[in-house]
């Protein structure tokens, strides 16, 4: 084909020459932005770290950052020789209990997707289908995870059963409404425009309403995610020896507040490490729709 | 009207069609859009429809694009009735329809993959050049202004060698300086790729501009009041704009479209 008369938008005769708008590299203001995060939680360390060495806090009731850091490390490295009640160790088991509480959570999690994301995508494409679904899933996501503890013990007896299935539950909601919310808002336009290059109906899911959803279900996914991890201390209620949450349960018979502000970094680390995992993932698949 | 043969610089054999528009009608709900609508297109000539705000344009335009039924009347592309959407009469409209996710490249390249064709990379980088984008190729669509999103987008559609090409005010969200670089090239673009055009617009200019052919709309429910040919030259660009002969059509439009 020969050249055209448009000439390319850096030549001052062709179209557009006040052209788009390139984003320069953000590295030094993230970096900043993320420090910055760091400053409050900073702050409240020190608050706590002096409110306990000037005694205003009963060390009963909240015990020195030195103390919890001790617990931590024994935690991690054992040394400590502490056990707490039933069979649960706590001095060196912090891959037993994290591996524990992460299997039962991922499991749980994969489940969650495999049946929230066609179930939220029937719902957002399918009129018929969110008259008939949504209400129930409305009703249901209502229920607080706690509530669902006694008919998961009686279905599926104590331990690793119920544990999962209460994990299960609580990631599966937010995907759902995620992900038909995404189905629902895929631009008609595009799947016209789609249908007018020649792509063929049975291939508009795979090549458009998923990759146009995808940001949506990728905000679901990281709300599940979250919110099976949370549930895991739920599900951990349900006779499991191991696992954060039974370290914790078990830590409380005891009165270990430094074991359970242990477990409670724990769970922030995990989850926080899960989420970063999830996102770095996404990234390359959803990184067109960021602002 | 037979299907014209006509050949592009680059040796792709394009087929304009003619189209043909008899007794068109759709209602939604009670209000009735169009009320008998006739119109006919030669192969290779550009259509450009004129009508008052709400008369129906896009919803015209709609249904030659196979995305709406009509409630009566008949369609024809080279003599054969007119069945849904399809790659052989694209429609571009105002929000280019570019996939977000996606390059520029692997937008211009959509159409021939679909179509299972193994030229869709040369097929993109042909229209890179003629939409003089190929500094932007891998650029995401959000990375590139509306003038550059809307060349893109037309020459999205034109990668499946459409013989008819329906535009939805294709350049009514560009600014007026866009807007005349961006006939310019369509013009230009249109000379080697013969392509039946329906051009749906608001703008008397834009119209006689690019038009051979001008159809005005009533109101609603409307019908084609005047189809007349535009018998200015073909050689029009933003010296045509300081023709007097020019400046009195466009008055005479003008006064057409607002005493419709």
């Amino acid at each position: 084909m020969a050249e055209h008369t448009a000439p390319g938008p850096d030549d001052p005769g062709g179209l557009d020459e006040r052209e788009p708008v390139i984003t320069p590299s953000g590295r030094p203001r993230r970096r900043r932005r993320r420090l910055l995060g760091l400053v409050v939680p900073a702050l409240l360390v020190t608050v706590w770290a002096l409110a306990s060495a000037a005694g205003w806090v009963s060390p009963r009731l909240l015990p020195s950052p030195g103390r919890v850091v001790e617990a931590g490390w024994a935690f991690v490295a054992g040394g400590g020789g502490a056990t707490l009640p039933g069979v649960t160790p706590f001095d060196g088991a912090a891959g037993r209990h994290v591996g524990a509480s992460v299997g039962r959570w991922l499991v749980a999690f994969a489940l969650a997707v495999a049946v929230g994301v066609p179930l939220g995508a029937a719902i957002g494409l399918s009129r018929r289908t969110a008259e008939l679904l949504d209400p129930l899933v409305q009703a249901l996501r209502s229920i607080p995870i706690t509530a669902w503890l006694p008919i998961a013990l009686v279905w599926f007896g104590l331990g690793e059963g119920a544990a999962r299935y209460l994990v299960f539950v609580g990631a599966l909601f937010p995907i759902v409404i995620a992900t038909a919310d995404g189905a629902s808002r895929v631009p008609r336009a595009l799947v016209d425009g789609a249908v007018m290059l020649g792509t063929r109906r049975r291939d508009l899911g795979r090549k458009v309403y998923l990759p146009a959803a995808l940001p949506a279900i990728v905000t679901g996914l990281r709300l599940g995610l979250t919110l099976g991890w949370m549930s895991v201390i739920v599900g951990e209620l349900t006779g499991t020896t191991s696992g954060v949450g039974a370290m914790m349960w078990a830590a409380r018979e005891v009165g270990r507040l430094d074991h359970i502000i242990v477990g409670m970094a724990t769970f922030a680390l995990v989850g926080l490490t899960g989420d970063l995992i999830l996102r770095a993932a996404a990234r390359p698949f959803v990184a067109w729709s960021d602002r | 009207m037979s299907p014209s043969p006509v050949r592009s610089a680059g040796g792709l054999t394009a087929v304009a069609t003619d189209l043909e528009v008899r007794g068109l009608r759709k209602s939604y709900g009670a209000v009735q859009v169009l009320d008998g609508v006739d119109l006919s297109v030669a192969a290779g000539e550009v259509a450009a429809v004129l009508g008052p705000s709400g008369c129906g344009k896009s919803t015209l335009l709609r249904l030659l694009a196979g995305l709406e039924e009509p409630d009566d009347g008949t369609i024809t592309l080279g003599g054969e009735p007119l069945r849904g959407p399809s790659p052989t009469h694209p429609m571009v409209a105002q929000g280019a329809t570019l996939f977000p996710w996606l390059s520029l490249r692997d937008n211009l390249a959509w159409g021939p993959s679909a179509a299972r064709r193994s030229d869709a990379d040369a097929v993109a980088d042909e229209l890179l050049v003629a939409t003089g984008l190929t500094g932007f190729a891998d650029a995401l669509p959000r990375q590139l202004s509306g003038g550059m999103r809307q060349r893109a987008a037309i020459a999205q559609v034109l990668a499946n060698r459409p013989p008819v090409l329906l535009l939805d005010e294709p350049f009514g969200a560009l600014d007026a300086q866009t807007r005349l670089r961006m006939h310019e090239w369509l013009r230009g673009l249109l000379a080697e790729r013969p392509t039946t055009v329906v051009l749906v617009t608001h703008d008397v200019e834009e119209a006689l501009l690019l038009g051979d052919r001008l159809a005005l709309l009533g109101r609603r429910p409307s019908r084609v009041i005047e189809s007349s040919r535009i018998s200015f030259g073909a050689e029009r660009g933003r010296a045509t704009l300081r023709d007097p002969r020019f400046v009195e059509l466009k008055v005479q439009v003008l006064e057409r479209v607002l005493a419709s």
